[in-house]
């Protein structure tokens, strides 16, 4: 809620929501019409009920039984057939919310593989995964209890102020008259109670960035002693925030004893002037004892309505989240025709191609260079000089703002994406593993493979003995954040599941850090037979894997500096001798 | 949810006017069907128009003392609340901020963050919702039936018929669908936890070209949420109806009743009017108390995330006054340190011993899990040593004040972390009257002089929150001026150095012998680059110090000291060390 959302894109949109129920129309348009014959059967209850009063009153003390009788009968009709419509809405809404639901999160889903990789360097998981999970939820629940709730709200307002003129329009008119009272009383301070709402917002957000600087700087607070400091600090904020919250608070349950004042002055007014009225025989007990009923039903819809505003809002903010996600440009299609390469031998040309991130900063200048079938790349280089965006040009994860890349002579940007992708194999520093048996996993590139094929990766890859050692062995469950086996294990595994796909290329990201000694050593020996006879590209970080490659691309501040072998590149004497010399030097 | 009731011990006056309130409202709200009642019964039948307004004139008194009433609880309950909560942060926070480093590391930094805002918040609103209706609810109730017992005592069975339906129809409902939020919930987690995956591994499943194979096992979950829900929904939505039937099925009831009463007694006209009413507000008091099933459970996750962390004990307790004169001259010493993790088998520190003196560069090498990352935390006593003994300058850590020992050291810890403010008041984080030469002095020896002087504002230049607008680098620059500006006996760098490029990693380390003439240096690293020269290094193995020495001295010695250092160097530069180390024995 701290900052208001645009009105235009809100209002766009809700127009693409509504045009999503499209599918649903029917059922939507049954249910409303449900529940409004419900609402309209609901009505006449307390009318009969009052007939009932009156034809006792009139015929007492003689009381004319079977005219009761019949009343009774028909009471019991109506409520049992309202109550029957009033579920058959609810059986229809639930059926169109839940499938609604899903048809959202497909969509998302869907979205998600659409969705150019660029999207998720510049937006945070945890924004897409709420979009999945809190928007559709708030937009699904308050959908189908919007539905509902107006078409009921609107036919009980309109029914009851027609049965109430009917009755008596002297004390409909008083009836009247409290209502726009109190809801503009109950709208200034509801305009005050979201005004707090917003600062109760703003300051729980100062609250939790504070809150959270601490907690994940605890260390630091700690070697300095500083934690009654901080103590300090977060008192200030947490009682401001306290200050604003008690007043949101108040202000929000302010509007109920108000709404009940005005409702009980109404409902005074009329019992003690209906009582008048019917002294004076102007209307009958019956009526003015139904008509009390109708004031105390009146009250009901227009709270509703008022409430009504704010589900609308979280709804509207919602489905503009949801709408604004599934709007945002897609990955270009693939050419269609699209090219293929039948047997890959693995040569590779950049052909002066270029990249940048944000128009008008190159990332990637100009660069061309031709591998040869079995030749092995390392691309070197300091933290954030852009060695991630050869690979993720590699593999279409991106695609050169000018210049292109062909294997065996074609480019790649006339291949079908999945194609070029599945030219690749890719052991990433960043080791992703799903939910699942550690067959499944190993068999990911190649859903074909048998259990001896997967076997046989492991065994290459140095990790059958330690699948072997898991409770289940093969068939244990593992994920991305188990405990069980460690990071060096879990890059052993992605090193298998690249050998069970069987990639005539391949793209490693060396990662030094986190990994023992001895599992070190593994890896190293399961990346060199990974790479046996395929032409790869390693973002290398070991000086011994630099060394043995046949090519050697440094790149500094985004651009590649130099090429090269290692002998070729010490003779430039530049950068790379520097890099070179800066950690063996004596 | 309960036990954070004792936080409302302060307001117990404020919980008893707040209980009189809505006495008092609950009472004067009910009192007007059976003054309607009256009307009916005195005034029109008799004709008696006096009567009518005199009573109508009494209503609205009744109704201004409940709308004050009113009033009244919902400020109490607004203030009680939100204290209540404003106390449980603190508690929380503070609790948080003195944990040891084992306490904070069982939890994770978001999941302490969700507790101290997002499950307090929790707690709050449940519980002024138990102030606004919950209390409301059983007066409400009991009221109710004495009033309407008293209108009518011929009619009282059917309060009984009303409210055995309603307790029926919700107790049914929720039996069937309470079982079902289990999975519902099973459910939804396995629908996050795919999509999170998809989302984390985007590139992998897009470069197996998988995007169909996940697809399909989303649609799975998804198939099996949407049937599961639909069930729920439609048996849930029973209610609605069920309540109408029932609600207007006792009106019913209570006219029927009624009318034939009116032959024994003609007030049973009005009686039965209010009557209905009575009987509405009695069913309706059972199902705001059922609203208690839904919304307890939801809180009671909260409060329990919430006792989690108040319930810790505090493992360090440290001592008021440090006892004993510690050595002028700065040392550390570990004597046969234990370290055990509670509840574990192994230790992660095995009778080490060693002894750091002031000019000298002590080193800490091993894997991952080697111990040498909570060896250096004993020295702050960030951990507490299960067994033997660590000394600060002479002197058993337990024997210090805490900001005594704190203040002898200077920590750099792995992360770079900065807070907002600004460049001065990050560098003068620990002594905040520290002169501006001291500062400048600190951010030159740690390399951020040139890049805080080609900031806009310098020294006075605003750093973000984690400062997120410095590099990597730059913030753990800023963090090692931060400690040498402390001016400490002890420097300790936990890994410190790792984010630095190599060139900056050494310049620093030459720049830093200025101020470490006369302090003890702990450095932790994993490059071998970087310890080098140290003047003592000592590797670790499996909590166990496996090898003591000089750089040259290991590699000849140390078998495991050999495997580190030859994984980080190619075969022939590997050779060359070993040669070097060979004829360093002759230097």
């Amino acid at each position: 809620m701290t900052n208001q959302p645009n009105k235009k894109s809100m209002f766009a949109s809700f127009k693409m929501f509504l045009k999503s129920l499209k599918g649903h129309r029917f059922s939507i348009i049954v249910a409303i019409l449900l529940t409004v014959g419900s609402a309209l059967f609901g009505l006449f209850i307390p009318k009969i009920l009052g007939d009932m009063t009156t034809i006792a009153v009139n015929t007492y003390p003689n009381i004319d039984w079977s005219a009761l009788g019949g009343k009774a009968i028909l009471v019991i009709i109506l409520f049992l057939t309202s109550a029957a419509l009033n579920y058959g809405q609810a059986f229809i809404l639930a059926v169109v919310s839940a499938k609604y639901t899903k048809e959202v999160r497909e969509k998302i889903l869907d979205k998600i593989f659409k969705l150019p990789i660029a999207y998720f360097d510049k937006h945070q998981y945890g924004d897409t995964l709420s979009r999945m999970s809190n928007d559709v939820d708030v937009l699904t629940t308050s959908m189908s209890q919007e539905i509902a709730d107006v078409s009921m709200s609107i036919t009980i307002l309109v029914g009851v102020m027609v049965l109430m003129l009917t009755i008596s329009v002297p004390l409909s008119l008083i009836s009247f008259i409290v209502v726009p009272v109190s809801v503009f009383v109950v709208g200034q301070i509801m305009r005050y109670a979201q005004k707090y709402f917003r600062e109760q917002q703003s300051t729980l957000g100062v609250l939790n960035s504070e809150v959270e600087e601490d907690y994940s700087g605890e260390i630091v607070i700690k070697s300095n002693s500083y934690e009654d400091d901080a103590l300090d600090e977060f008192t200030k904020v947490n009682d401001k925030l306290t200050k604003v919250s008690r007043r949101a608070q108040i202000f929000s349950s302010l509007s109920f004893p108000v709404t009940h004042i005005f409702t009980n002055l109404g409902y005074v007014a009329v019992c003690a002037l209906g009582g008048v009225f019917v002294i004076e025989g102007r209307i009958s007990i019956g009526n003015i004892q139904a008509f009390i009923q109708y004031v105390s039903q009146f009250n009901r819809p227009i709270t509703e309505i008022a409430s009504t505003t704010s589900t609308l809002q979280a709804l509207l903010a919602a489905s503009e989240r949801i709408f604004e996600f599934l709007n945002e440009p897609e990955e270009e299609p693939d050419k269609n025709p699209a090219k293929a390469v039948d047997r890959v031998r693995g040569e590779v040309e950049f052909h002066n191609v270029s990249f940048s991130y944000i128009e008008g900063r190159p990332v990637i200048k100009n660069f061309s260079a031709k591998i040869t079938p079995g030749m092995k790349v390392a691309i070197v280089g300091p933290t954030g000089a852009g060695k991630t965006t050869m690979i993720n040009l590699l593999m279409r994860f991106y695609e050169p703002t000018s210049g292109y890349i062909t294997v065996d002579g074609v480019p790649t940007s006339e291949m079908k994406r999945s194609d070029v992708r599945q030219m690749f194999g890719m052991v990433l520093q960043d080791t992703w593993l799903f939910n699942g048996t550690v067959e499944d996993n190993l068999k990911y590139g190649n859903l074909l493979a048998s259990l001896d094929d997967i076997k046989r990766a492991a065994k290459a890859s140095n990790v059958n003995h330690i699948i072997e050692a898991l409770p289940k062995a093969y068939h244990s469950e593992i994920s991305e954040d188990s405990d069980n086996i460690s990071a060096g294990e879990k890059q052993l595994l992605t090193i298998a599941r690249a050998m069970v796909a069987n990639p005539p290329m391949m793209i490693l990201d060396e990662a030094t850090s986190n990994v023992d000694t001895r599992t070190e050593q593994l890896i190293q020996d399961s990346f060199e037979k990974l790479t046996l006879g395929r032409t790869s590209f390693v973002i290398a970080h070991r000086l011994s894997t630099i060394r043995n490659s046949d090519l050697i691309l440094v790149m500094r501040d985004g651009n590649i500096v130099e090429q090269g072998t290692h002998e070729e590149l010490l003779k430039l004497n530049g950068f790379y001798a520097e890099l070179y010399n800066s950690q063996f030097s004596e | 949810m309960f036990k954070l009731f004792r936080f409302l011990k302060p307001y117990w006056w404020q919980v008893i006017i707040l209980l009189l309130a809505t006495g008092l409202q609950v009472y004067t709200t009910l009192r007007l069907p059976a003054l309607m009642a009256d009307i009916i019964n005195n005034g029109i039948v008799t004709g008696d128009t006096n009567y009518i307004w005199m009573t109508g004139l009494k209503m609205i008194g009744l109704t201004v003392i409940s709308a004050l009433g009113s009033l009244v609880s919902s400020y109490f309950a607004a203030r009680v609340g939100t204290n209540f909560a404003r106390d449980v942060r603190t508690a929380i926070f503070t609790k948080v901020i003195n944990f040891n480093l084992l306490d904070l590391k069982s939890f994770s930094t978001a999941s302490l963050l969700t507790r101290t805002t997002n499950d307090v918040n929790q707690v709050q609103n449940v519980m002024i919702m138990i102030f606004l209706i919950m209390l409301r609810a059983p007066l409400f109730l009991v009221i109710s039936i004495i009033m309407a017992i008293q209108t009518a005592p011929d009619m009282s069975w059917i309060i009984l018929v009303g409210a055995a339906a309603i307790l029926g129809s919700a107790i049914t409902i929720i039996s069937i669908v309470m079982p079902k939020f289990k999975v519902f919930q099973n459910l939804i987690d396995k629908i996050t936890l795919i999509t999170r995956e998809n989302l984390t591994g985007l590139k992998v499943v897009r470069a197996f070209d998988n995007e169909n194979l996940e697809k399909t096992k989303f649609k799975k979950a998804n198939d099996k949420l949407t049937r599961l829900l639909i069930f729920i929904d439609r048996i849930l939505e029973l209610q609605n109806p069920l309540i109408n039937i029932i609600f207007n099925g006792t009106t019913l009831l209570c006219s029927w009743v009624g009318i034939s009463l009116l032959s024994k007694d003609f007030a049973y006209l009005g009686n039965m009017t209010a009557f209905a009413q009575y009987v509405t507000f009695v069913m309706m008091s059972f199902l705001m108390m059922s609203m208690l099933f839904v919304m307890l459970p939801r809180a009671n996750v909260s409060a329990h995330r919430i006792n989690e962390v108040l319930k810790k004990p505090m493992r360090i307790r440290w001592r008021e006054k440090t006892s004993g004169m510690p050595e002028k001259t700065a040392s550390v010493e570990f004597k046969n340190v234990d370290f055990i993790y509670p509840e574990a088998e192994e230790k992660i520190l095995d009778n080490v011993s060693f002894k750091a003196v002031a000019g000298e560069t002590t080193a800490f090498i091993g894997s991952t899990g080697s111990g040498k990352s909570t060896l250096i935390n004993l020295v702050p006593r960030f951990y507490e040593a299960t067994g033997g003994k660590v000394l600060v300058n002479g002197l058993p850590v337990e024997n210090y004040a805490k900001e005594d020992l704190i203040a002898k050291i200077g920590f750099v810890p792995q992360r770079g972390m900065l807070f907002a403010g600004t460049v001065r008041s990050n560098i003068k984080f620990g002594v905040p009257n520290a002169s501006d030469e001291q500062m400048k002095k600190a951010a030159r020896i740690a390399q951020a002089e040139n890049f805080i002087e080609k900031l806009p504002d310098k020294y006075n230049s605003h750093v973000a929150q984690g400062g997120t607008n410095v590099s990597g680098g730059q913030k753990q620059r800023l963090s090692i001026a931060r400690a040498i500006c402390k001016n400490p006996d002890i420097f300790i760098f936990d890994d410190a150095f790792s984010a630095l490029d190599m060139r900056t990693d050494a310049r620093l380390r030459e720049a830093l012998k200025e101020v470490t003439n006369d302090t003890v240096t702990l450095i932790v690293a994993q490059r071998v680059s970087t310890i080098k020269d140290a003047d003592q290094i000592i590797v670790l193995d499996n909590g166990k110090v496996v090898g003591k020495g000089k750089h040259f001295e290991l590699l000849k010695k140390c078998q495991v000291y050999q495997e580190i250092v030859k994984s980080q160097l190619s075969e022939a530069e590997f050779k060359k060390e070993v040669a070097m180390a060979g004829r360093a024995k002759y230097d």
